[in-house]
């Protein structure tokens, strides 16, 4: 940049020169400006002050002090909060692996040459207009009611208890309806990545003699790898959110097998354990950009090839 | 002409959001010379009646206007934060509201008449929430007890009495079991039913709650194995028996069910029982209005005298430090007390009224509790005790639900010294 303003601002008259200096136009301040304050009010101000909180005993009104690193000793032999990053981590992996497999397997279904192929990807693109609290309900009802009315009809008894009541099964549920929501947004990157790829590649390797099965593994999957670690990127971080299908779904039971980092923190705020919570959601703050670090050196890498 | 219609609409709504806003900004002012207070009540079950309540006061006098605020508990809690909370209240009273009682936000009211009604044995219940020195910082109004509620038909069809004894329970069960009749109707779906019913009146009918929660207060972070009163230790024998219930007397599907199920199978009569309280009356009237239900204590112990039941504070009343209008929300409060209001409510809502000379509640559903709440023979619920914090509802559910009583109590233990640890 600078070396194409150089040379025209010395060989131009003064007004230009003015102007190039002022290379940048303020519009783009202005498209920058309201996201930048409402950001700092609404996110980095109430952070700070959170962050704060946390060195405090305060439950959110009233007199507080200064207890120092108190909350965060306690953090660390809590076995529910422990529990909650186990369960959450957990919950994250096996989706983020389930709904990329069958996001992957779709787009490729899609992108092939088959009948009525507008309207299937119409049709598997639906769960993503219905919010998730919804979706958690419908579910809910589902395996509460007719799986295990199914089952009994069927005579099928493991079928006949809910899954929701099974404590060590239970999340297995959180991650089926987690994934039949995150998949169409998936598969719409995947869509897009595989009509990306020129169709050449394919003639050359079926004149070499490759088989379909080949061409998807040795050809398609390394064309769109970047688009596997943006999925897989924004699946993690969505996944470690997790609150509104897990509220609708389990509230977090049964017993506490599902309570996900969200769901403890919040019930914090509403249990009238502010600061310890706000450590809480501090060392998750630290977690996320940790790992968003780490992806972050992962995607740099993946442009580079 | 079209544009000129649109134009006129336009006019027209900026003209009546004007007016609207100017209402809203005359709320607050006071309107010829009335000095406005607002009221804070919630309970949506009794807005229409509350409504009506207010009108009748704002036309019976000419010097306090009261405005009625139906925002609900977490906006009184901002309120309280910005420092502009309302001028009275008349909230359920638990965990929450202490919080503004033990901080002092609330003023004291033990100079007025209304205090004066109230049932003194009722005060260890309040004060079991925690209190502030020198200061009478809520009165009950409202109280809710709870029990078993029964199918009278079905007992009566099967020739089952009223238990009063642990055995005497277990017997009627096999007796309904025995005639293929579900003992007890349970929607474990929902956590907070088993904490409330299935928890509460296990623990609340054989441990003396009040004494429990206030030695487990003085061992703090010592509780667990080696403090002389814990979860594991104090509520080991009221869970077994829980269980004993739990795994023998309830309906199949009890792990998958609902408290909107339970209200509807119960309606049916789908089972002989019901461990809810008398808010589910008014739902399971709603398919069944002319169903005879009544209520006893659940019987926990071999001594047939040794019977209570769980209440719970449903509505307090209290006046923030920080009103400006304290004098007419005493006012307005001394208006709610008068005996032929309080008793007006609690009738309408089938609550127990906590005034001393208060007559008896007629409704026959809840019959069953009147000798126990009049005796004072009750207990607040140990689920609503724990501070909200710990997930308590969460664990009963896992015991239900089959894991081990005792690791689960002893996590409660854990819970509850880290607590004290750190507040």
């Amino acid at each position: 940049m600078s070396t194409i303003t150089t040379p025209s601002s010395t060989s131009a008259a003064a007004p230009q020169k003015q102007r190039a200096r002022r290379r940048v136009e303020p519009i783009f301040y202005f498209f920058l400006v309201p996201s930048l304050v409402l950001f700092t009010l609404a996110i980095t101000i109430p952070g700070i002050i959170g962050i704060f909180f946390s060195f405090t005993n305060s439950i959110g009104i009233g007199d507080w002090d200064f207890v120092g690193l108190t909350n965060y000793i306690a953090i660390f032999s809590d076995p529910a909060i422990l529990q909650s990053y186990l369960f959450t981590f957990g919950f994250s992996i096996v989706t983020v692996i389930a709904v990329n497999v069958v996001a992957f397997l779709l787009a490729v279904g899609l992108t092939s040459r088959i009948r009525m192929k507008s309207a299937l990807r119409t049709v598997f693109v639906i769960p993503m207009v219905v919010s998730g609290i919804i979706i958690a309900y419908v579910f809910n009802f589902l395996f509460s009611n007719s799986l295990p009315s199914l089952g009994a009809a069927a005579g099928i008894p493991w079928l006949e208890s809910s899954l929701l009541a099974n404590p060590d099964l239970a999340w297995v549920a959180v991650v089926l309806v987690t994934a039949w929501q995150a998949v169409p947004g998936a598969l719409l990157i995947y869509i897009a990545g595989l009509v990306a790829v020129p169709g050449d590649v394919y003639e050359a390797a079926e004149i070499d003699g490759a088989s379909k099965f080949q061409q998807l593994l040795k050809i398609t999957l390394p064309l769109v790898s970047g688009y596997v670690v943006i999925n897989i990127i924004l699946g993690f971080k969505g996944f470690l959110n997790a609150y509104d299908i897990i509220v609708g779904l389990t509230n977090g039971g049964p017993g506490t097998s599902t309570r996900s980092i969200a769901m403890t923190v919040i019930a914090g705020f509403n249990g009238g354990d502010y600061a310890y919570q706000m450590a809480n959601a501090t060392i998750f703050f630290v977690v996320a950009i940790v790992i968003s670090l780490v992806q972050l050196s992962l995607t740099r890498g993946r442009n580079a090839l | 002409m079209s544009v000129k219609m649109t134009r006129g609409k336009r006019f027209a709504a900026m003209g009546l959001g004007l007016a609207l806003l100017a209402g809203l900004l005359s709320g607050c002012t006071g309107e010829s010379g009335k000095e406005t207070i607002r009221f804070t009540f919630s309970k949506r079950e009794a807005i229409g009646f509350m409504t009506k309540l207010v009108a009748d006061y704002n036309a019976s006098q000419d010097e306090t206007e009261v405005v009625l605020d139906t925002s609900g508990v977490d906006v009184v809690s901002a309120s309280f934060v910005r420092g502009n909370p309302p001028d009275i209240a008349l909230a359920n009273y638990n965990m929450e509201t202490s919080r503004f009682v033990q901080r002092g936000a609330l003023s004291d009211l033990s100079g007025t008449n209304a205090a004066s009604t109230i049932r003194e044995d009722l005060q260890p219940l309040m004060d079991q929430y925690g209190s502030y020195p020198g200061r009478t910082s809520a009165l009950p109004y409202s109280v809710m007890a709870s029990s078993v509620i029964y199918n009278k038909e079905i007992f009566a069809k099967h020739g089952v009495v009223v238990p009063t004894t642990w055995s005497e329970l277990i017997a009627a069960c096999e007796k309904l079991k025995a005639a293929g009749v579900t003992p007890f109707y349970a929607t474990w779906k929902d956590d907070w039913t088993i904490a409330q019913g299935w928890f509460d009146y296990s623990v609340g009918g054989q441990v003396d709650t009040i004494d429990f929660f206030k030695k487990l207060d003085a061992e703090g972070v010592n509780v667990g194995q080696d403090s002389a009163v814990s979860f594991e230790k104090d509520f080991d024998q009221p869970v077994e028996k829980m269980l004993t219930l739990a795994k023998g007397y309830v309906n199949k599907d009890a792990a998958s069910r609902a408290y909107g199920d339970g209200n509807l199978a119960f309606s049916k009569g789908e089972a002989a029982m019901y461990l809810q309280g008398p808010w589910a009356f008014s739902e399971i009237a709603k398919t069944a209005p002319d169903l005879n239900l009544g209520t006893f204590p659940l019987p926990m112990t071999e001594d047939p005298e040794d019977l209570r039941v769980r209440v719970n504070v449903d509505l307090a009343a209290w006046i923030p430090e920080a009103s400006k209008h304290k004098e007419a929300a005493r006012d307005f409060l001394e208006y709610l007390y008068q005996p032929e209001v309080i008793e007006a409510y609690n009738q309408s809502q089938l609550g127990f009224t906590p005034t001393k000379d208060a007559a008896g509640v007629p409704d026959p559903r809840i019959q069953g509790m009147v000798k126990y709440y009049d005796a004072g023979d009750v207990y607040q619920g140990p689920s609503v005790l724990v501070p909200r914090t710990i997930p308590i509802m969460n664990y009963t559910q896992a015991i239900v639900f089959g894991a081990a009583p005792a690791t689960t109590l002893r996590t409660l233990d854990a819970d509850w010294a880290r607590l004290a640890f750190r507040q």
